[in-house]
């Protein structure tokens, strides 16, 4: 119980403090509309039907958002040095980690979900597939991207690279969790039967609770000095 | 009470910037760790608070070993460090309910205002950290160390950036945490302010203790040529 409320108390604190700044979530969110503006124009639409490219093009959107995005979750922590604060607390580290995800799922998530409509919108697909399946797919895209972007987000901060580095570390990383969502979103944007669907959705699924596990491991070792 | 530091090494890569310190304190006292720039002060203070894993050596309180890795531990130290480590774009009330509700403080918006007010600060609770001078914010970062009442407090350079009057009021505030179930250890490098509070006075340079003795046995020249290199046999 008290895990969940030091995860709450920390997603509030670092949203409360997102939506104040508001820069990375506009700046993902523009990156989002530009991405989709400018595929639009690099396909020949009477050739290519939108349905067949937009899952890649959705997920590919997304990842490079959210990446851009993560650089910048620990800015908050850095800034006076609350981070050594926030360690010195009694919170359990896999706590702040959680936390820190979960106020990470926020932005991710509007960007995937801005991103579809944005696709949608100037690719002219008029019959996207349902809705909740969309969501089913993107759900746990964006936690796994989320979880990702937390933990090397403080790789990062802590490489004198900087964030030039997390693009290197991220995207290997994250090729599983792009390859299955994208599968999965390209059969739902294609109409396709549930079943044809749920293998790659269930292994989209374990991808992204095992980089929530793994981060909230990793996490301990990374910060503990 | 007693918190010591036995042979305590702590490196940052070849560099020993504490060399087996051995230190004691015990409850009802206010210790003051001096030093010249680089003496490694800062970093003993850190090892001390569990902030920083010492490469060798250990902490005890009350003879059983403390780590930063213990949360039991974590929640009964308060840090005001170097930097004020706070949330600029939130409140100041808002950073003291955040770290409030970290700590698991049960009337934290009572806790708050009163640890703002022991420190002067209560006119800033609806202020934003960004928006705070330096001296205020390291008002604000005092009270939020003192917000869950901790048994020990650490306390970097806590001088820095405050006006007189502000200084005045953080010794009252330390003086104030005397007792017997409680420490005050700090770091300066200001002599005159440091010696006025302290009832034990450390002296080190480079990484190594070179003196040890009560304020009442501290001279402000021993002091001054302990600092400047002079001296130095350990005490």
């Amino acid at each position: 119980m008290t895990t969940l409320r030091w995860i709450a108390v920390i997603a509030r604190k670092d949203l409360r403090a997102e939506f104040r700044s508001g820069g990375r979530i506009a700046a993902m969110l523009a990156f989002s509309v530009l991405a989709c503006f400018l595929f639009s124009f690099s396909l020949d639409r009477g050739r290519v039907d939108g349905r067949d490219v937009a899952a890649g093009l959705l997920w590919l959107t997304v990842l490079f958002a959210s990446i851009s995005g993560a650089g910048r979750t620990f800015d908050a922590e850095e800034e006076d040095g609350a981070f050594r604060h926030l360690l010195l607390s009694p919170v359990s580290r896999h706590a702040i980690f959680l936390g820190k995800a979960a106020a990470n799922l926020v932005p991710v998530t509007l960007v995937a979900a801005f991103t579809l409509v944005a696709l949608n919108l100037f690719f002219g697909i008029t019959a996207p597939g349902p809705l909740g399946l969309h969501a089913a797919i993107l759900l746990p895209g964006a936690i796994g991207l989320a979880a990702a972007g937390t933990l090397f987000g403080l790789i990062s901060r802590h490489s004198s690279l900087g964030d030039s580095l997390l693009p290197a570390l991220t995207f290997p990383v994250l090729v599983p969790l792009v390859f299955f969502g994208a599968t999965a979103s390209s059969r739902v944007f294609l109409d396709r039967p549930w079943d044809e669907i749920s293998g790659a959705a269930r292994l989209l699924w374990a991808v992204a609770i095992g980089f929530v596990a793994v981060g909230a491991l990793l996490f301990r070792y990374i910060t503990d000095d | 009470m007693k918190l010591a530091a036995h042979e305590l090494v702590c490196c940052y890569g070849p560099t020993r910037a504490v060399d087996g310190v051995d230190l004691e304190v015990a409850g009802d006292s206010i210790l003051a760790i001096f030093g010249p720039n680089g003496a490694g002060k800062t970093t003993l203070l850190k090892a001390l608070s569990g902030e920083h894993r010492p490469d060798g050596g250990w902490v005890s309180l009350d003879g059983e070993a403390v780590t930063g890795s213990d949360p039991a531990w974590r929640g009964r130290v308060g840090v005001v460090s170097h930097r004020t480590g706070l949330y600029m774009k939130l409140t100041v009330m808002e950073n003291l309910l955040f770290f409030a509700a970290l700590h698991g403080v049960a009337d934290a918006g009572g806790a708050a205002v009163e640890a703002l007010a022991s420190v002067g600060a209560q006119g800033l609770a609806r202020t934003r950290a960004e928006a705070l001078s330096r001296g205020q914010r390291q008002r604000v970062a005092l009270a939020r160390a003192l917000l869950h009442d901790p048994d020990i407090l650490f306390l970097d350079e806590p001088f820095s950036g405050l006006d007189p009057s502000a200084a005045a009021a953080l010794e009252a505030v330390l003086r104030a945490r005397r007792s017997p179930e409680r420490l005050v250890v700090f770091v300066t490098h200001d002599l005159r302010r440091g010696l006025g509070l302290a009832d034990r006075a450390v002296v080190l340079r480079q990484g190594r203790k070179v003196m040890d003795a009560d304020r009442a046995e501290c001279e402000p020249k021993e002091l001054m040529a302990l600092f400047s290199g002079d001296g130095g046999n350990p005490r």
